[in-house]
């Protein structure tokens, strides 16, 4: 039983540092000239993949669970979809404000204008409600079936994250092939299940 | 772009950068004096002329006086698809290209033709150092102390005949060594071309330097086009061939996506590419963003190239 605590509690260790660690490097390399020759692209690419990463791995927790039955991987999955959210949001506003540089009728002109950023935008907004409810008061008050069905959005937010990314993509596909892969093979699993368990 | 590991330990953790460079540039060395000292007088090539005529280079009318990008950022931030395609693969992989020996095959509608060594194309009188803004098509920019000759003078000594319209020019093709010539990214060899008055027009320079120095590999080495009203991809590196033609020629980048990359490619603040935005852009090493100029700033001297065209149609 005791074992069982220390590693649940050491999982959810490994997720903070894992988390936080690259914020500290992030802000580490700004200052030491750790980015390359273009700051702000290096951040805002950063910030985006990681948090898509991350979001992937909040979902991927689930089968974890499934396939193992272990509850440490439950225990932690608001942890790894808050920190989703956190470098998500991160990502946006590292955009708007390193790389928009906090110029607002561009960033006006772009949120509307350009195809891309609308469905990044729209996958962030999808994960407000889910970070919202996140915590337990929220779960019983919108009872077990409606808080699942509501965070089931992370499929979607996820997804258009991926075109988000796809969008942006210049010639050289392989990254955004593998989050799109990861993505559709865990969403295949959540359908298999969902089949599996019907019966 | 970086590559996920999970958690994500940068290369700058394992080895400090500039001792990693440096010690890649050692090794380098130490085989190049090794080969050197075996077989001297074969191996052995004296620098060429025309390279210890770089930093004399006079400087141009032509030239801008803003700011020069640092050779730092010139060097290491580079869009180099045979050599890979994050921003850092150009400098990383730079030792893959070899530039020496060098041949440069000028052909097609020619009364001269042929193949001929580096050091016969580029005359160190004809060298001038061109400080230009370069405009790439992602949005970046940067002010770079090309030193090159123009395109026209080498073009005119070779005689076009009345039926060149167009010049086609080819990078090198080498899959054994270059990395990135072994995925499909692109359909190898990289092409690019210019209609007969852009590439006979003063502005438009082969660039055989950087700040006084040798052409750096990563940025096209050892000769390459720079065409600083047109964006970046245009301006094709490491030539090894240059053909005239009647017809005009289909762009790498063209043959992929017609819709993104047209075949002139003018920096044009009011034709967005497709997906993204190109009224403005980073100038390279500069906090925000700035305007986009028209035609990279070269307005005055190149616009009457494009007059009575539709350039929303032809962009």
């Amino acid at each position: 039983m005791d074992h069982q605590k220390t590693a649940i509690h050491g999982f959810r260790v490994l997720v903070l540092v894992a988390c936080a660690t690259p914020a500290l490097w992030l802000v580490w390399a700004w200052f030491n000239a750790g980015l390359g020759a273009n700051p702000a692209e290096a951040v805002v690419h950063f910030t985006g993949r990681f948090g898509l990463a991350l979001l992937l791995a909040t979902i991927a927790l689930g089968p974890a669970f499934r396939l193992s039955g272990w509850v440490g991987f439950m225990v932690a999955r608001r942890q790894l979809g808050l920190w989703a959210f956190f470098w998500l949001v991160a990502h946006a506003l590292a955009w708007m404000g390193l790389d928009q540089y906090w110029d607002w009728p561009w960033i006006w002109q772009d949120l509307w204008g350009l195809e891309y950023i609308r469905y990044g935008l729209a996958g962030l907004v999808l994960l407000v409600p889910l970070a919202l409810t996140s915590f337990r008061a929220a779960q019983q008050a919108l009872g077990r079936s409606r808080w699942q069905w509501l965070h089931r959005l992370v499929y979607l937010s996820a997804a258009l994250g991926v075109v988000h990314f796809w969008i942006l993509t210049r010639a050289d596909y392989r990254d955004v092939v593998i989050y799109g892969a990861v993505l559709a093979a865990l969403a295949a699993f959540r359908l298999g299940c969902a089949v599996v368990d019907r019966r | 772009m970086a590559r996920y590991r999970y958690p994500k330990i940068p290369e700058s953790e394992i080895t400090p950068e500039p001792l990693y460079r440096a010690r890649r540039r050692f090794f380098r060395q130490g085989v190049g004096l090794a080969v050197a000292a075996a077989a001297p007088g074969l191996l052995l090539r004296p620098a060429a002329a025309w390279q210890g005529a770089l930093d004399e280079a006079p400087g141009s009318g032509l030239s801008t006086d803003e700011p020069l990008t640092s050779l730092d950022d010139i060097t290491s931030y580079n869009n180099f698809y045979e050599l890979g395609t994050r921003k850092r693969d150009p400098s990383d992989w730079a030792h893959q290209l070899q530039t020496d020996p060098w041949t440069l095959s000028i052909e097609g509608e020619v009364n001269k033709p042929g193949e001929f060594d580096l050091s016969d194309v580029i005359r160190p009188d004809e060298l001038e150092q061109r400080i230009y803004r370069l405009r790439c098509v992602e949005a970046w920019s940067m002010v770079i102390p090309w030193v090159g000759f123009e395109l026209r003078k080498l073009l005119e000594r070779h005689e076009p005949t009345d039926r060149a319209k167009y010049v086609v020019f080819e990078s090198i093709h080498d899959p054994d060594n270059l990395r990135g010539q072994r995925r499909g990214i692109i359909d190898w060899p990289y092409r690019e071309g210019l209609r007969m008055d852009e590439a006979m027009h003063p502005l438009t320079l082969l660039a055989v330097g950087l700040y006084g120095k040798p052409m750096p590999n990563q940025n096209g080495a050892p000769i390459r086009l720079v065409v600083p009203w047109k964006y970046g991809f245009k301006s094709i590196k490491s030539i090894v061939r240059i053909r005239l033609q009647e017809e005009r020629p289909v762009s790498a980048w063209e043959a992929m996506s017609p819709e993104e990359y047209g075949f002139y490619a003018n920096v044009n603040p009011h034709v967005d590419h497709p997906r993204w935005s190109q009224a403005r852009e980073r100038r390279i090493g500069e906090p925000g963003r700035r305007e986009t100029l028209m035609f990279n700033g070269y307005e005055e001297e190149v616009a009457h190239l494009y007059e009575g065209m539709d350039l929303e149609k032809h962009f």
